[in-house]
């Protein structure tokens, strides 16, 4: 029974990471930018969130302190992804350069600044490491009184962004102006959408989800380890979008497959069955990937993309 | 003095000057936003810092020891430098190669089994060839799930560093004869091995660091190998026509798979090259770790830092590890050493305002011409 608990507990913030990150690139890719820098996004997201945990005193009050936390790190990110609006939009970059630079660049500040901030007498270095123990026991939530299964709530707000991004997409004025935006600008621009500017929004409501993401992501432990950014999440977000064909339906389902997957490579010690086998931890690790790839072999054979994906919208062109 | 000036003019008009003072232009903002956060977080020893950071070897104040740093970075070079080269032969060929990484690990883990001492101990030329075959047939998975399945070469890229991560942690990690247990890294190949690159007395001119030697020349022959295949031969031309417009190179003729297969043989087969420079001079070996490595994403930057060119890259290429080199000296002053990682992808990042940039001095230009024929129309009205 705990092991069928802990499974769904972490099968379901796999599912809230990794849905609510890749509907986010899903917001920046629809409109025509490519979302490399989702990892970049989750780190800094993270990064905010864990400085804010790290350094907010004790006497605030749990809810207040929480919803500063939450806040910090979604507008942290969001801000940190206009970086991407500035380089591709303004100054027209390459979106898969300024987005690995993006990548880079946000792990780089989380560790210089987070080694800065815990300086001490003893350890002048620094440690690239946070620990939060308190914030991790206001997020989470022991279910049922079991030890070690425990449910963090940021998850509901991740769930509930979900069929809320869908109406937004198929049933909203915007959702159907931002699609325009990436399938063909030059159109957009002739009826009136300012393309630059949605595609703008686009990008930042990307940075907004990821950096929930990321902030969930690291309060499933009481500490992380910013050397590792993201850990990966970010990219593998990106990978759901893809084979999610952009869609937020089947992104959620191919958050939840993949999520099956990374839970199977956390938990398989504790299912017998599975650790009997005797096979390498390794291989759980890399098996989501692996399924990826040959998820993507059978959905890439029609390219269903945004047309613009990747361009700069140039007026001059039109 | 106005033949100076129109001297200086008429260098600014060459397509190439353009991307080299562009280049400066972002690494020196870069730069300036690294000294400020570093006055940021400890004025007192910024400017030290600065300088540690920009001069890395020039700061010792025996020759020698300049000497000996000197050598040390170029050693260092070496490997990014064939890391760019990966990332700018398949970048010439439409292809983003996001997996080399992935690649390089692959050929990490050929190197720790087949050159290691207590292993098979094979020669250093032996090692590095089958080093560099491996990582291309990874990379060309990838050019096949692009070619046969339209899997977007990015994405398998980054799915194929994952998997090598763990396939190296599991095979590493598991044998005794290639793990160290008590510093839990790879062994490290030493200079007494035979997969140790030689360094055919190279080592002399550097104080006797033995880091330097064959890899560096073998690293700037590849180079001119890469800039001959662009500029002179059949192949190259092919791959650069199905990165132009893949479309028309269809139309000529030219086969998309083939090339796709070259390119990303190729660029894998570099991004082994990396490994090899790296593991069979010394530097480092494996080390057990739940991310891959950056190496890839650092051959991206330095790639477009040095214009996407074979030979600007070998200048961007030296400028990052100089930078990363100064950057492991300012620890003792408060500083942490990814100052310069910082720093480096400030730089990248700068770097994609290059296209901008070149627009606003042809701009620049045009109106100086213009300035210049209108003036001329004055006088011969006069």
């Amino acid at each position: 029974m705990i092991v069928v608990l802990s499974i769904v507990s972490f099968l379901i913030a796999y599912v809230a990471i990794l849905s609510i990150s890749a509907l986010g690139g899903m917001f920046s890719e629809k409109s025509g930018t490519v979302a490399l820098s989702l990892e970049g996004y989750m780190t800094f997201g993270a990064f905010i969130g864990g400085v804010m945990m790290y350094v907010l005193p004790s006497t605030i009050p749990n809810a207040v302190a929480a919803i500063i936390v939450i806040l910090s790190s979604i507008l942290g990110a969001g801000l940190y992804s206009l970086l991407l609006a500035l380089a591709c939009i303004k100054f027209k970059a390459n979106q898969t350069l300024a987005g690995t630079a993006l990548n880079i660049l946000s792990t780089a500040i989380a560790v210089v600044l987070i080694k800065q901030l815990t300086r001490t007498e003893a350890l002048p270095v620094g440690n690239s490491r946070l620990n939060f123990t308190r914030f991790y026991e206001i997020f989470n939530i022991n279910l049922f009184g079991i030890q070690g299964v425990s449910f963090n709530w940021l998850i509901l707000i991740a769930l509930v962004l979900i069929p809320i991004v869908y109406l937004i997409i198929y049933k909203t004025r915007y959702g159907l102006r931002l699609a325009s935006c990436g399938e063909n600008p030059s159109s957009a621009d002739s009826l009136g959408i300012n393309v630059n500017k949605t595609r703008c929004i686009g990008i930042f409501i990307s940075g907004l989800f990821a950096g929930l993401g990321g902030l969930l992501l690291i309060t499933m432990n009481a500490e992380w380890e910013f050397a590792n950014g993201a850990n990966g999440f970010g990219f593998l977000a990106l990978a759901v979008l893809i084979f999610g064909q952009w869609k937020p339906l089947y992104i959620f389902l191919g958050a939840f497959v993949f999520s099956i997957f990374k839970t199977l490579s956390v938990i398989y010690p504790s299912i017998d069955f599975l650790a009997n086998l005797g096979i390498s931890s390794y291989f759980y690790l890399a098996l989501p990937y692996i399924v990826c790839l040959i998820v993507l072999i059978f959905t890439s054979k029609k390219n269903v993309g945004p047309k613009a994906l990747g361009e700069p919208y140039n007026k001059g062109k039109r | 003095m106005n033949k100076v000036k129109t001297f200086f003019y008429s260098l600014l008009k060459k397509e190439s000057t353009k991307t080299v003072v562009t280049s400066l232009w972002c690494a020196l903002i870069g730069l300036i936003i690294g000294f400020i956060l570093l006055v940021c977080i400890n004025a007192k020893n910024a400017p030290y810092g600065m300088t540690s950071v920009l001069g890395n070897y020039l700061i010792f104040t025996d020759p020698q020891d300049k000497l000996h740093y000197f050598g040390q970075t170029l050693a260092k070079t070496a490997p990014l430098l064939a890391m760019s080269l990966s990332i700018l032969v398949s970048y010439k060929a439409g292809l983003f190669n996001l997996g080399g990484s992935g690649q390089y690990t692959i050929a990490v883990i050929i190197i720790s089994f087949l050159g290691l001492e207590d292993s098979a101990n094979w020669p250093w030329w032996a090692v590095m060839i089958i080093a560099m075959i491996g990582a291309a047939l990874w990379s060309m998975i990838s050019g096949a799930l692009k070619a046969f399945f339209n899997v977007n070469e990015v994405i398998s890229g980054i799915m194929l560093n994952w998997i090598a991560l763990y396939i190296a942690n599991a095979l590493l990690t598991s044998n005794s004869s290639v793990w160290d247990t008590s510093h839990s890294q790879a062994k490290v190949i030493t200079s007494s091995s035979n997969a140790f690159i030689p360094s055919i007395g190279l080592d002399r001119l550097f104080d006797g660091n033995s880091i330097v030697g064959l890899g560096m020349i073998l690293v700037l022959i590849f180079t001119v190998v890469i800039f001959i295949l662009f500029k002179k031969t059949t192949i190259g031309y092919e791959l650069k026509v199905t990165g132009l417009n893949k479309d028309a190179a269809n139309y000529a003729g030219i086969n998309r798979v083939k090339s796709i297969l070259i390119a990303t043989g190729i660029s894998g087969a570099l991004a082994g090259l990396a490994a090899s420079l790296n593991l069979q001079n010394g530097f480092t070996s494996w080390q057990l770790s739940s991310v891959p490595p950056d190496i890839g994403f650092q051959g991206i930057s330095s790639a477009f830092l040095g214009g996407l060119h074979p030979i600007g890259v070998i200048f961007s290429s030296y400028f990052i590890v100089h930078i990363s080199e100064g950057g492991s000296m300012i620890t003792d002053l408060g500083f942490s050493p990814e100052v310069a990682s910082i720093m480096t992808s400030l730089i990248i990042y700068l770097s994609g305002f290059v296209a901008f940039i070149k627009e606003f001095i042809t701009r620049y230009e045009l109106k100086r011409e213009l300035n210049k024929i209108s003036r001329n129309k004055e006088e011969a009205t006069r």
